[in-house]
């Protein structure tokens, strides 16, 4: 698959998904209760949730809502792992030593259970935005270090390059060595680390809705929609229950297929 | 991080696996076992240390007893005691034992063992749950005129003396073997940690049936050790369990499609789901919050808010009662039937809420101050039916303009919230209750008492009503009198509805799933449900197809 068979097919779901929720007369929340487990029709094109929620509404929420999430979550956790690759390639050995040693200490952190205890500490109160922005911002902050660890690398070994010395020379300043030279070059490390994360972050919030800890009710998630696979009597119900396990294996298979391409040509 | 999406699918396809696999692991069946799952291993096999699920039905299945209470009647049978008298003041019970009465090992039991067993539980030292019902234990002194008789000196009247001894197991004096030597109908005969308990029957046990033959039918009992409700139902289906007893009302309709005669539906069970909002004044919340949660008229309005008869219909698939009161209908005893509480009526809840200094301002409520009306609801994570009803409450409180949070935790972070750090606004939970006499509940209607769950260990009752309902619970606990007892209980009930501390959602129905080839079943929704009368069941169909072998 090309990458613009991918980023195609991956526009259109987000387009169908925004065309959804822009022309259905329904809400994600809304629970008709006289059509509990509906099956499809006219009303509801793939049935109702147990809660007689639209489950087409909420497929197409949940998906904008984890695709819109884990790429600011990716963009943060690279800037992260920039900043930190950086400050740590470009100071004195002995603080690239500490710095180094804190990115090994988070890689070996169990996460999930970090993620459960992070996300357990919220506020009972906060909304469901704030639980969905929260998880995502979890995921950020935790997902760095072995991004940060690859970006240094590439930055140790662009520091001691002809380029940056010449530019020292000349008088550059940091921050201009950093924007004329450094990033640029650095460019086709840190797209491939921004697109993996983000496919990272959807199958680690499905993951840890599946657990009950990520985005909070009626706010739908793939997490949530999930939790419905673990029950054989739903799943003798209604077939479209499958939907958005397999929407989710969609995603993650065109999003896989991209970082490869893009990965590939850097 | 490259191959995390893959990761991921494989995370799908694991448990998927484990399932499969788990599935051939339940141990062999021996000709003419009973076999069935329990979701956790019993903390003791000690009967006077039970104070578990699967501890009790444990003890129940092997421990002999003085007395049973029949679960169908709920009146106390003889059992070892061939008959009991108690003295018009309620202080001495005077025990007979039957005739040439054996333990498992064959050696005699005589009134010295029922001694031993009944001061072993009175012991501070055994901490016995049971030994709580005769209110002094220390005080309380066994005699053994002679090897058949046993005399029980109280010092106060103890209420629900069938249930008392239906609870003690009688163990061989000094010589506790923790299930093993029982005069039960069965003993335990093997156990294996996190798989199975296998319960033998007992050779020497006392009772026959009406034709003359040897109780118990069955030859052995298999208990397994399964937490999983996915292949506990699959082993059933595939016949490998001969009973499920609480049936979760999603899978009821898929075992009824696979085996019609299988499940059964025995109406409203004791037990209750409510919410309550956090009235603790010692509570880690700002003081307009537990200003309306304090508010009389913002709890009654709540309840006329919420759509019961939806919640049964929906989060238990028809499989519950709505709820207006502590006691259930099932119990036909102590229920009121009187009872007067506020009717669903959204209209009714705005009136409520406005009277009760409330405002509107679109779709959202506020107090006088101004504050925003919205909280959480705290509930336990892995329980589907409170999790819908946790939404579906969502949903119509926000037509009365409150903003709703649904929180699920994992049990132990939600009890520490509940019992120690009161950090919560309102919960929602169930309370199971094992018995009809409301003195089984003076825990958690005592204002001083830990488990007074909207205020607990109150030094003195905050409100009147609070005060009223400590008098008449304490009133009925001690009252000689059945009918004053029942005029106690029915005021509490009407005072809890007037009030609403709690708020009563939904009574869950008891649903089972029994095998047809399993006979002998008395359904009862007292625990232990389906196996109650264990001494009379037995694979009938099953022992055929064996024999023909």
């Amino acid at each position: 698959m090309t990458k613009r068979v991918s980023l195609l097919l991956l526009f259109l779901l987000i387009f169908a998904a925004a065309l959804t929720l822009r022309v259905s007369r329904y809400d994600y929340a809304m629970q008709d209760r006289d059509a509990i487990m509906a099956p499809s029709s006219a009303q509801h094109s793939t049935g109702t949730d147990e809660l007689g929620r639209d489950r087409t509404v909420r497929v197409a929420a949940a998906l904008l809502i984890g695709l819109a999430g884990a790429t600011v979550a990716a963009a943060i956790t690279t800037m992260i792992a920039a900043s930190f690759g950086l400050l740590a390639a470009f100071s004195p050995p002995w603080l690239a030593s500490i710095l180094l040693f804190i990115s090994d200490v988070f890689l070996s952190l169990p996460w999930l259970f970090l993620l459960m205890m992070v996300r357990s500490l919220l506020p009972l109160t906060v909304s469901p935005l704030v639980t969905a922005v929260a998880t995502f911002l979890v995921l950020a902050v935790l997902g760095w270090p072995a991004c940060a660890r690859a970006i240094y690398r590439g930055a140790v070994a662009l520091r001691e390059s002809e380029w940056m010395i010449h530019g020292h020379a000349c008088g550059l300043r940091p921050w201009q060595l950093m924007r004329l030279h450094l990033l640029p070059h650095l460019r086709p490390l840190l797209l491939p680390q921004f697109l993996i994360s983000v496919p990272a972050f959807i199958a680690a919030e499905a993951n840890l809705g599946a657990l009950g800890l990520g985005v909070g009710e009626p706010m739908p998630s793939w997490g949530s929609m999930l939790l419905e696979l673990d029950n054989s009597a739903l799943l003798a119900r209604s077939h479209w229950i499958y939907l958005p396990i397999a929407l989710l294996v969609v995603v993650l298979l065109i999003l896989d297929s991209f970082t490869s391409e893009v990965g590939a040509s850097a | 991080m490259r191959s995390l999406p893959r990761c991921f699918l494989v995370s799908l396809v694991l448990p998927a696996l484990v399932a499969i696999h788990a599935h051939c692991q339940a141990a062999a069946r021996q000709q003419g076992e009973i076999a069935w799952a329990i979701h956790y291993d019993p903390k003791t096999f000690d009967p006077a240390k039970v104070d578990d699920q699967a501890s009790e039905l444990v003890r129940y299945l092997t421990g002999g007893v003085l007395l049973r209470l029949n679960r169908q009647t709920g009146e106390p049978e003889p059992q070892l005691a061939e008959s009991f008298h108690v003295s018009p003041q309620g202080t001495l019970i005077v025990f007979k034992l039957r005739q040439g009465l054996r333990f498992s090992d064959g050696s005699a039991l005589t009134s010295a063992d029922v001694a031993w067993s009944l001061r072993r539980v009175l012991d501070p030292a055994t901490q016995a749950v049971v030994a709580e019902e005769f209110i002094s234990p220390a005080q309380v002194t066994v005699d053994t005129p002679d090897k058949l008789t046993v005399q029980i000196h109280l010092p106060k009247r103890i209420v629900g003396v069938g249930k008392v001894f239906d609870e003690i197991a009688i163990e061989p004096a000094n010589r506790p073997s923790e299930g093993r030597v029982t005069p039960g109908p069965f003993t335990v005969s093997d156990y294996q940690r996190g798989r199975y308990i296998r319960l033998s029957r007992n050779p020497n046990y006392w009772r026959r049936d009406g034709a003359g033959v040897q109780l118990p039918y069955a030859a052995s009992l298999r208990l397994d050790i399964l937490n999983n409700r996915e292949q506990e139902i699959a082993l059933f289906l595939r016949g490998e369990y001969d009973l499920i007893d609480g049936l979760s009302p999603d899978y009821f309709a898929l075992v009824a499609q696979r085996s019609p005669q299988s499940v059964h539906d025995l109406g409203a069970s004791l037990n209750t789901e409510q919410i309550w909002f956090n009235q603790s004044p010692a509570a880690p919340l700002p003081e307009f919050e537990k200003a309306w949660f304090s508010n009389h008229g913002f709890r009654v309005a709540v309840s006329e808010a919420i759509h019961r008869a939806d919640l049964a219909r929906i989060a238990y698939d028809g499989h519950a009662t709505p709820a207006f009161g502590f006691i259930s209908p099932a119990n036909k005893t102590w229920h009121n039937d009187l009872l007067k509480y506020p009717h669903e009526s959204v209209a009714d809840a705005n009136r409520t809420l406005a009277a009760a200094g409330f405002h509107r301002s679109g779709n959202q409520l506020y107090d006088a101050a101004g504050h925003l009306v919205k909280f959480s609801i705290v509930s336990n994570a892995g329980n589907a039916a409170r999790q819908k009803m946790a939404a579906m409450i969502q949903q119509d409180l926000a037509a009365i303009g409150m903003q709703v949070t649904i929180v699920t935790l994992d049990f132990p972070a939600l009890i520490e919230r509940l019992m120690h750090r009161q950090d919560y606004e309102a919960c929602l939970l169930g309370t199971s209750n094992a018995e009809e006499d409301p003195s089984s509940m003076m825990n958690m209607w005592l204002s001083s008492s830990p488990n007074h769950q909207w205020n607990p260990s109150e030094k003195t009752p905050a409100t009147t009503w609070e005060a009223e309902i400590d008098e008449r619970m304490q009133f009925q606990a001690s009252s000689p009198s059945q009918s004053d007892r029942k005029a106690a209980v029915d005021r509490v009930q009407q005072i809890v509805a007037d009030w609403q501390p709690f708020i009563y959602l939904v009574y869950p129905n008891v649903l089972q799933a029994i095998s047809p080839q399993l006979r002998g079943v008395k359904p009862a929704i007292l625990s232990p449900g389906p196996v109650w009368n264990i001494e009379f069941l037995r694979r009938e169909a099953a022992d055929a197809k064996e024999g023909a072998r």
